[in-house]
């Protein structure tokens, strides 16, 4: 027996105490029945109609009833005549529905049994329960908690009560993690511990839902829902300013905008009356869609593709309704028929947009952010700090010149100083046959075949390797070669298409890359585009462009400098392998002679031809004596110096990021930017049903209207976008009002009342509690939409506020809590990790809104997906410590830290839940999470001098309790363990500190700190500072 | 049962339910249970559905060398003699029937460019083979080409999407992912799907969407897990410079114990799952490099795989470390090598990629072959889809490239229950339509489904209210002519 099974065993018993509830009750049609017709019967004798067989519908009360060939499918008062019971309990297989071959499972004797009792009731018809309109059943009084009491009644039926209240300090971290996304500071855990006044709970309630962090928190929910992202995806991939709108979802939250305002908005701000800047900004909402830009796309075809998931948004985000499946032909489970589908695409077809992507993908808002004045002010600010610090280090860095580095390159300058060395190949290879061979002058040449192309390897191993800054390649012309010109090629020029270094390190198997991110040549053709002519272009692997020298003198010597990124240094048993590759289209252009050197000489030596400082000081030595002087070649020697000088280098690089940052960001300020958003074309499209759901298919003309089986309109009143959004939130709209409630159920417990929140079709789950879904929708719709007021009744609830400690009887009776006999526990999204990991750090960046954030993330992710186009550059200083919500989200390369999140490519509104050894080790080394450790690491050290009281507080800081003995126990343990290898070994603790901002790290008790740092990641990974509990 | 006891079983169905590793359940599994007479079965099995497989496979694992960007079948194996008479000449409508071109090349004439390459046969079997394939040449006899493919596709992204995914539109399980939720894997410490790209210093046009790969509404733990070619093989596997070996122990010990004793107060199984995912955590960091370190392989396998198999990151190192994983029964293997996507100078661009990749695929077959693992092991090679007879530029430049085009392109298949030496399905004259034997992207999904021993009928998952398969809602059949 294996997993699947079991998972069924636990899944069909979970069902089966939601289902025991029902046993005394009579059938209803919409709860009972209706799901077995829908999963077993729909497929082929549903609303669909081309899937249709022996033309029979189960889906229509006059259909199943009907009398066809002297039998009905289903008789009233009669289920022994009734085929339809007949046929699913035929014992001959032939005859038995549903079929074998349409791979739907066969009817338990349970689900026979409602239907034989359903039919002897009277087979009373009804609907769907999610297109009846919502009832609110009467409160027995007005002090009784709505939630609580839908809630308990049904416990009590089962025999069941509520949980135990969960302790305080639990309390306010759950509530405060549901509403705002951040854990309570310590500074708030003890006067709430404190605070015995029965309101203390509800003022605690109010104080998050009126904190800025409140819209944070909400417009996550509504950036996953309305897959909001930084980029196109697809290929490109550019880059978009959106950003604007996720600034007005946050500030839509906070000002708590009703969600019909907030919905219409959205939908149509463009369409209301003197519409504002800020009601055009909400339409973004239904351009976050991806685009592609893809060459060679058909622009029409992309076009309909946005129309179609702004369809599929609106049913999946606010109709709770699979409408995709309607999209190629009628939905076969839902009352939505390909017609419907269109109808609704006819609303979104008039966009004035083609379909392109990149910057042109108008309609464009003109839009200048307020929020990017704080961001520039902050960038500044590190670039300021930075440049004191670079000036810091110049100034250390002088004396080891003057005194040490400065008169020893004078000695060397004097003993007869030589720039560049001539290597001897220890071997040479080619490709494709060329024979190549040393001569004592260095130089190398061709012999042989003279193939179209060919790569040269020059392989050499020195017993004494200097340290190596950058190569120079000569190329010389010879009698022997076409036209005594540089090749024995076709015309006697060459074309060198690349060139790579790799080392073999220590007679290894393996061949390591090294980098080369500079080259210079004294001549080049003069080209435009991709084509035959730079020695740069050497560098990309790509054939189709090069070096070549043609135009210029090809009697010449030719000379170019390749300069590598880092300095190397290799030992005796190492090999450096320099290979030339003449890969060029036509080909025909080997070099004929060459000559490879290598020289030590940092910096600016390696990154111009002209003579470095070195041979000019040498130069100068022997003109004017020994002791002459130049001042100004010694501050270029001064430069190549620092080019070299590890603690300066990292300072610079340091500021360099930080002046990237700044004039990022200063590029925003006050500019206007292009925010993708709705508005009507001129002249309507006509809108066809796309037959199968092709793009270039059309079938018949269909016109905007709304689907009648959720909620008919005149077709007077479904003439524009604004008609849809508000039958989106009318309010006899059974569907939006029950979907949004359930979305703000599972904020708070982890998973809805309708367990699927996409789906309330009849493929979707049941409602766990049916009417109090129903009482939360129409409270909802009677309280102006406001979303608050719901927040706020679930969280009050006792239900809400149970101890989520699992009884075994419960794990076995309710393993999912469908119940809710205790308050829930789930693993927290990842992005509440993260900012609930810098916020108890007192790391985190409050500032609201603004230009989107890089956190930390390994190197090279982008440069691995998109082959290098993209480089990520993490943000600096305060700025990388900015909540999750702002981070830059590559659509084709979600943020690595991120685990299980919504993938922002089509609306989601269900959470993931995994549980991988890939997420642990995320939280054990994301560097965000680092950081917050040593952070907390460094208060503790410097607010106690005990150990003890030490690890406690910063228990504390994280999980708002202290450790019991026990917990104390192997705390210490785990701080003595690291304290004790770091007073052995105090450069190791060094080196780990050697991470993040570096206004952040400190040289200070480096081993202490060093240890409180890993005891506190330990508190980070615990399984209670990741869960809701 | 007692409370505690109770509390095992719970967290060990729980665990069951909610699994949870990367395809590591197994290890979990057999922590979890120690010595549970029920489950016992489950220590010696891959973990996969209940009912798989449907019949006795022939593959046991796939090692998938996708080609992204869409290679020439007309310079690489579509040999068409009779082309050079049709040089610069106008294809005839006939035979385009109104095939739709990317925008483009759309408003230009159809000018034929005859193959840049000199074709011979090679093997007992006969097979055509470019000439700037020799290594494959020496292969040919343990190859099946199919020369009938046909997507409807004819942008990357989405023609890479449905070849991978078998819709257009991202969202659906890669075919790693439905291979490693159907059969699991026979590896504890590994991932059962992982993805190796070919480390390329030219910016490529494609990008490598995670999607390709991903689980779409599967869980994500069936998503392929990337091998990068760093000092971090996977994402975050490395601890921090300064921090030990065994104070990493420490604080996992710790972890863990602090945990379970907030299993005890708390009753929730998912904190032991945690627990063992830690460990998992733990071994990976452990065995990943080790999979990685090609240090200890000897001299022969580089002199087999090429030159630049001794370069890290490599298409020909990623094709050593396929055989490596498989060796060590990981389910699916997939590479992708970019940068196929040729509209000019056929000549030296695809020569390139034909360099990067000749040697190491055809090696990779002789390699699964002398070790006894090509039977069990289906080897895939190619692109999303295939380049057009037109000449896109001038035909008759050296500049000349194709376009793209998705009524006809060449794939191979090598092992796994796939007969060798065989070509199946032909096209026209031009190279232009697939008119004997098309075999449609989802015939292929269908074939590879029943040679890893799965009806691909039958093999659906629910989701937002439907059943869904890798093959789509249309029919498609396997393709049984090349079953050996």
């Amino acid at each position: 027996m294996r997993k699947r099974l079991l998972t069924w065993a636990v899944l069909s018993f979970s069902t089966f105490v939601i289902a025991s509830s029902s046993a005394a009750e009579p059938i209803r049609f919409g709860r009972d029945v209706l799901p077995i017709l829908s999963d077993r019967c729909f497929k082929c004798h549903g609303p669909d109609e081309t899937h249709r067989e022996a033309d029979l519908r189960l889906d229509l009360n006059e259909s199943a009833t009907a009398t066809r060939d002297g039998r009905a499918a289903i008789v009233a008062r009669k289920p022994d005549v009734s085929e339809l019971l007949k046929r699913v309990t035929a014992k001959d297989a032939d005859l038995r529905m549903p079929p074998v071959d349409s791979n739907r499972k066969q009817l338990t004797p349970r689900e026979i049994q409602i239907l034989r009792q359903w039919i002897s009731e009277g087979a009373k018809w009804g609907r769907h329960w999610a297109f009846e309109a919502p009832r609110k059943l009467d409160l027995p009084d007005k002090n009784t908690h709505p939630v609580d009491f839908f809630i308990q009644r049904r416990l009590k039926r089962e025999g069941l009560d509520f949980a135990a209240e969960a302790p305080k300090h639990t309390l306010i971290r759950r509530v405060s993690l549901d509403l705002t996304g951040l854990p309570p500071t310590l500074e708030e855990v003890e006067p709430f511990l404190a605070d015995k006044s029965p309101d203390a709970y509800t003022k605690l309630i109010d104080r998050r839902l009126k904190s800025k962090q409140y819209g944070e928190r909400m417009a996550m929910w509504w950036l996953d829902a309305a897959r909001y992202s930084d980029t196109d995806g697809y290929q490109g991939d550019r880059t978009r300013t959106n950003w604007p709108w996720r600034d007005w979802v946050v500030s839509a939250f906070n000002r708590n905008m009703s969600f019909d305002q907030f919905t219409v908005e959205q939908f149509a701000g463009d369409l209301l009356p003197n519409a504002t800047k800020e009601q055009i900004l909400a339409t973004c909402f239904h351009r976050n869609h991806m685009t592609n830009g893809e060459g060679g796309r058909d622009p029409e075809e992309s076009r309909i593709d946005y129309v179609i998931d702004r369809v599929n948004t609106t049913g999946t985000v606010f109709l709770g309704m699979t409408l995709g499946c309607a999209q190629c032909h009628s939905h076969k489970f839902d009352p939505i028929s390909q017609e419907d589908y269109y109808s609704l695409f006819a609303f979104f077809d008039s966009i004035d947009e083609d379909g392109r992507a990149g910057g042109g993908a108008k309609p464009y808002l003109k839009y200048k952010s307020p929020h990017v004045k704080p961001i520039v002010d902050q960038a500044q600010k590190v670039v300021d700090e930075r440049r004191r610090t670079l000036d810091k280090q110049r100034r250390e860095a002088k004396p080891e010149f003057d005194k040490q580095w400065y008169p020893q390159q004078r000695r060397r300058a004097l003993d007869d100083f030589q720039a560049w060395t001539q290597l001897k190949a220890t071997r040479l290879a080619s490709v494709e046959g060329t024979v190549l061979s040393q001569d004592s002058e260095g130089i190398v040449r061709a012999n042989g075949p003279n193939p179209r192309q060919d790569d040269y390897r020059f392989i050499v191993k020195l017993d004494k390797w200097p340290r190596i800054t950058g190569l120079s390649l000569e190329v010389f012309p010879h009698e022997s070669h076409t036209d005594g010109k540089l090749s024995r090629g076709a015309n006697g020029e060459f074309i060198l298409t690349d060139v790579k270094l790799q080392v073999r390190r220590g007679g290894g198997s393996q061949l390591e890359d090294i980098e080369i991110n500079g080259a210079l040549a004294d001549v080049e053709r003069k080209v435009s585009g991709r084509n035959y002519g730079k020695i740069r272009d050497t560098l990309d692997d790509d054939p189709r462009n090069g070096w070549t020298t043609e135009t210029h003198d090809a009697k010449k010597p030719h000379h170019a400098v390749f300069a590598l990124a880092e300095p190397l240094q290799l030992t005796a048993d190492d090999e450096l392998n320099f290979v030339l590759m003449h890969r060029s289209t036509i080909g025909d252009a080997n070099i004929g002679r060459f000559r490879l050197s290598m020289t030590d000489q940092g910096g600016k030596a390696v990154r111009s031809l002209n003579k470095m400082p070195l041979e000019r000081l040498a130069v100068m030595l022997q003109e004017k004596g020994k002791d002459a002087n130049d001042a100004k070649l010694e501050a270029e020697l001064f430069e190549q110096f620092l080019a070299d000088h590890g603690a300066y280098q990292r300072a610079k690089q340091e500021a360099d990021r930080a002046n990237a940052q700044l004039s990022e960001v200063k590029g925003l300020l006050n500019r206007e930017l292009n925010v993708m958003v709705l508005s009507e074309r001129k002249k309507r499209r006509q809108t066809h049903l796309l037959e199968r759901g092709v793009w270039n298919k059309k079938g018949k003309p269909v016109a905007r209207s709304v689907p009648a089986a959720v909620l008919s309109r005149d077709a007077a009143e479904t003439k524009t976008r604004l008609d849809l959004a508000r039958w989106l939130v009318d309010a006899k709209n059974p569907l939006t009002a029950r979907v949004i409630v359930n979305h703000l159920w599972q904020l708070c417990f982890g998973a809805g009342l309708v367990r699927t929140p996409e789906d309330f079709g009849l493929q979707g789950e049941l409602p766990t509690h049916p009417d109090l879904l129903d009482w939360l929708a129409v409270e909802l719709v009677e309280h102006d939409w406001d979303l608050q007021h719901i927040l706020r009744l679930i969280v009050s609830s006792r239900t809400y506020r149970q101890s989520s400690s699992l009884p075994t009887e419960l794990i076995e009776r309710d393993p999912d809590n469908r119940l809710l006999a205790r308050g829930s526990r789930y693993r927290l999204a990842s992005w509440i990790i993260r900012d609930a990991a810098l916020h108890s750090a007192g790391l985190l960046n409050p500032t609201l809104g603004g230009p989107p954030t890089r956190p930390y993330q390994p190197d090279g992710v982008w440069q691995e997906m998109f082959m290098g186009r993209f480089r990520y550059q993490p943000s600096q200083g305060l700025i990388q410590f900015r909540r999750t919500l702002y981070t830059f989200w590559r659509r084709s390369a979600a943020p690595t830290f991120l685990f299980d999140s919504a993938q922002r490519r089509v609306c989601e509104v269900r959470p993931r839940r995994t549980n991988t050894p890939l997420h642990a080790l995320t939280l054990l080394n994301d560097l965000s999470l680092l950081e917050a450790s040593r952070e907390i690491a460094r208060r503790v050290l410097a607010a106690e001098t005990d150990n003890r009281k030490r690890t406690d507080l910063a228990f504390r800081h994280i999980l708002s309790r202290s450790p019991s003995e026990a917990e104390a126990g192997v705390i210490q343990r785990e701080l003595d363990r690291c304290l004790s290898h770091y007073k052995q070994n105090a450069n190791e603790a060094k080196q780990f500190l050697q991470f993040g901002q570096p206004e952040k790290r400190s040289t200070k008790q480096p081993i202490e700190l060093a240890s409180f740092t890993i005891v506190v990641s330990l508190f980070f990974n615990l399984d209670e500072a990741i869960s809701h509990e | 049962m007692s409370n505690s006891s109770s509390q095992a079983e719970m967290a060990r169905r729980y665990f069951l339910g909610q699994c949870t590793g990367i395809g590591l359940c197994a290890v979990a599994l057999s922590l979890l249970e120690s010595g549970n007479r029920v489950l016992a079965e489950s220590n010696t099995q891959a973990m996969g559905l209940a009912d798989l497989p449907h019949h006795q496979p022939r593959a046991k694992s796939v090692i998938y060398l996708t080609q992204s960007g869409g290679p020439s079948q007309i310079e690489l194996f579509d040999h068409k003699p009779g082309l050079p008479k049709w040089a610069g000449k106008e294809l005839p409508p006939s035979v385009r029937q109104g095939q739709r071109l990317t925008t483009m090349t759309a408003n230009q004439k159809q000018l034929i460019m005859p193959a840049r390459t000199r074709f011979q046969q090679h093997g007992d079997s006969g097979a055509t083979i470019g000439e700037w394939l020799p290594h494959h040449a020496e292969v040919a006899d343990e190859l099946c080409f199919i020369k009938s493919m046909v997507t409807d596709q004819i942008n990357h992204a989405p023609a890479m999407t449905k070849m991978l995914t078998g819709h257009q539109i991202p969202g659906r399980p890669s075919i790693g992912a439905w291979s490693s939720y159907g059969l699991g894997s026979e590896n504890r410490n590994l991932p059962d799907y992982l993805v190796l790209i070919s480390k390329m210093k030219r910016p490529s046009d494609q990008p490598l969407y995670d999607h390709y790969w991903g689980s779409g509404f599967l869980p994500s733990r069936y998503q392929g897990v990337k091998l990068r070619n760093s000092k971090d093989p996977v994402l975050y596997l490395r601890d921090p410079d300064g921090l030990p070996r065994h104070l990493r122990r420490g604080m996992l010990s710790g972890i863990n114990e602090l945990n379970q004793r907030r299993f005890q107060q708390t009753g929730d199984p998912e904190i032991e799952t945690r627990i063992q995912q830690y460990e998992m955590a733990w071994r990976m960091q452990t065995s990943i490099p080790e999979l990685t370190d090609l240090s200890d392989e000897p001299e022969s396998t580089f002199e087999l795989y090429g030159p630049d198999s001794r370069r890290p990151g490599s298409y020909a190192a990623n094709c050593i470390l396929a055989r490596r994983l498989v060796e060590r029964g990981v389910r699916f293997v997939q590479l992708f090598h970019p940068d196929w996507d040729h509209h000019s100078r056929l000549s030296s661009w695809c020569v390139a990629r034909c360099r990067d990749t000749d040697q190491a695929s055809a090696a990779l077959v002789k390699d699964l072959k002398q070790r006894g693992l090509l039977d069990e092991t289906l080897v895939l090679w190619g692109g999303e889809f295939g380049r057009g007879v037109a000449g896109q530029g001038k035909w008759n430049s050296p500049e000349g490239g194709r376009d793209h085009h998705p009524r006809c392109f060449t794939m191979w298949a090598a092992g796994g229950g796939v007969k060798s030496g065989i070509t199946h399905g032909a096209t026209d004259e031009f190279s232009y339509n697939a008119v004997v034997n098309p075999v449609h992207v989802r015939d292929l999904h269908a074939t590879v489904m029943r040679l890893l021993g799965i009806d691909h009928e039958r093999f659906t998952y629910r989701f937002q209210g439907l059943d869904f398969k890798l093959t789509g809602v249309e029919e498609s059949r396997v393709v049984t002519d090349i079953l050996a």
